[in-house]
């Protein structure tokens, strides 16, 4: 557990030095209070304000995810920093899981960044404080968990750029794979075609589950059931994920 | 001691590595051999980082890649790579939590190091400004992170001018007065004839010889011999 920690706290600073990720703040940053502006365009319509908002939020998150998970850890393996890592008596699973953790800790970071300009914003138009707003929040960060928990394992079996490629088209899939299903039963496809697409179901994880965007922005109560499950999912689904990632590097020549 | 038995590393079929076996138990073992020899892969595999297709590596009696060989053992790979936006404190600070030492003052512990291995000036400055040959010092102090009894250095003097050579030497000689038991990968047969007191051979993954120096040189220069058992070995 120390060593997990040790690992986390050295990629925790590591990232939090890198120019890109300052850049994408910046801009993240920019694009919400742009939403000033924005208010006053749209009349201070709170909906409109809160789904620019959750939504930026969602996205500058995302592509974080999606360059914290497909870089950090395939650059210490690549650049062989895990030489010296490794030659201590640090197991790999150690290793990984603290890279996992420090990223973690990184995202929440840039989430609770974000989301303090989001909600202040919300305030500053008369919105008072934006619990479901908040929730969401903390729900898109469940799902950022995931996604990061995923481009490392992906990138325990291939290159940077192939992660950010797979990484991304699980991202776009795991967005789908709920109406997949509907769709399917809707066109009437039956037999093997139709446990072919219920595989896919399974297998890529289902990302609308952490979607209550649209619930927050008409202020509609989000049911304690559905974070739960969220919650639940988003748990074993990173353990499955770092569980497999470990179980790959444990076998990979370095 | 470090025991190596029968230590067999397979790549696509061909062993790079092949039947390795041997004690080492002197304070400044040198192993010798040319560029792709496999030194480089019998030290990973002590270390841990490469499995052994076959075989055994023993530290004093235990797995030489367990948690608890581990601790006592430091390594500096070839050609040492870091975080390049750490400062060589923090990254020197960095191993020593992974080390998990404790007692003392941990800071003045490894400024010491830095200070051994010649690199104190620059240890707040990061390391993407170091030279090859600063590199080479700070991933020479953070194998003495830790006080270990063994230590395994890859080709450590490589990108170091002679001054920097002569300095490294005196601190591997040092240690070997402390008692530490070095185990020092090469090419550069000079280094061996100066400071170590057994060598080893190794030529396409097989040993060629392993035991002192003196008796391997029999009174020729230990290039000659180098080259003429290598040849010799290509021959059979």
């Amino acid at each position: 557990m120390r060593n997990i920690f040790i690992v986390a706290k050295n990629t925790f600073k590591l990232e939090l030095r890198d120019k890109i990720l300052y850049g994408i703040i910046v801009f993240a940053l920019l694009y919400i209070f742009f939403e000033l502006f924005l208010a006053d365009l749209v009349l201070k319509e709170l909906p409109m304000v809160k789904s620019f908002g959750l939504t930026g939020i969602y996205f500058f998150n995302a592509i974080i995810a999606l360059f914290l998970g497909t870089t950090s850890f395939f650059k210490d393996v690549d650049r062989k920093v895990v030489y010296f890592i490794l030659s201590k008596p640090v197991s790999r699973a150690q290793f990984l899981l603290g890279k996992f953790v420090g990223l973690c800790a990184v995202l929440l970071l840039t989430t609770a960044i974000l989301g303090v300009a989001y909600l202040g914003l919300i305030a500053y138009n008369h919105g008072g404080f934006d619990a479901l707003g908040l929730l969401a929040i903390v729900m898109q960060y469940l799902e950022m968990a995931l996604f990061i928990a995923f481009a490392l394992f992906v990138s325990t079996f291939s290159s940077s750029l192939l992660s950010i490629v797979y990484t991304s088209a699980v991202f776009f899939l795991g967005h789908i794979v709920s109406s997949l299903v509907a769709d399917a039963q809707v066109i009437g496809i039956t037999g093997i075609q139709y446990r072919f697409v219920q595989v896919f179901y399974y297998i890529f994880p289902n990302l609308e589950k952490f979607d209550v965007r649209a619930l927050a922005i008409h202020n509609v109560a989000v049911p304690l059931t559905s974070f739960a499950f969220a919650l639940t999912y988003a748990v074993v689904y990173v353990a499955f994920l770092l569980a497999a990632s470990v179980w790959i590097f444990t076998k990979k020549e370095i | 001691m470090v025991e190596f038995s029968h230590l067999t590393k397979t790549y696509k079929k061909r062993n790079v590595v092949d039947d390795f076996s041997l004690a080492v138990d002197v304070p400044i073992f040198g192993f010798l051999g040319q560029n792709g020899a496999g030194k480089t892969t019998v030290m990973k595999m002590i270390v841990g980082l490469l499995q052994p297709t076959a075989g055994a590596i023993m530290l004093d009696g235990k797995a030489s890649c367990d948690v608890a060989s581990k601790r006592r053992m430091g390594y500096m790979p070839e050609t040492p790579y870091f975080y390049e936006r750490m400062t060589g404190l923090a990254f020197m600070r960095f191993c020593d939590e992974l080390v998990g030492a404790r007692g003392g003052n941990r800071t003045a512990h490894y400024e010491a190091l830095l200070k051994r291995t010649g690199i104190y000036e620059a240890r707040n400055a990061e390391v993407r400004t170091y030279s090859k040959g600063m590199r080479q010092r700070l991933g020479f102090a953070q194998a003495l992170v830790g006080d270990p009894e063994y230590l395994f250095l890859d080709e450590p003097l490589d990108g170091l001018d002679p001054l920097g050579r002569r300095e490294m030497k005196e601190v591997m000689l040092t240690l070997k007065k402390e008692g530490r038991k070095i185990f020092l990968n090469t090419h550069i047969l000079y280094d061996v004839e100066e400071v170590c007191d057994e060598m080893g051979v190794i030529h396409e993954g097989r040993l060629l010889y392993a035991g002192s120096v003196k008796k391997f040189c029999a009174g020729k220069p230990l290039e000659e011999q180098f080259v003429a058992t290598v040849i010799a070995q290509g021959k059979t």
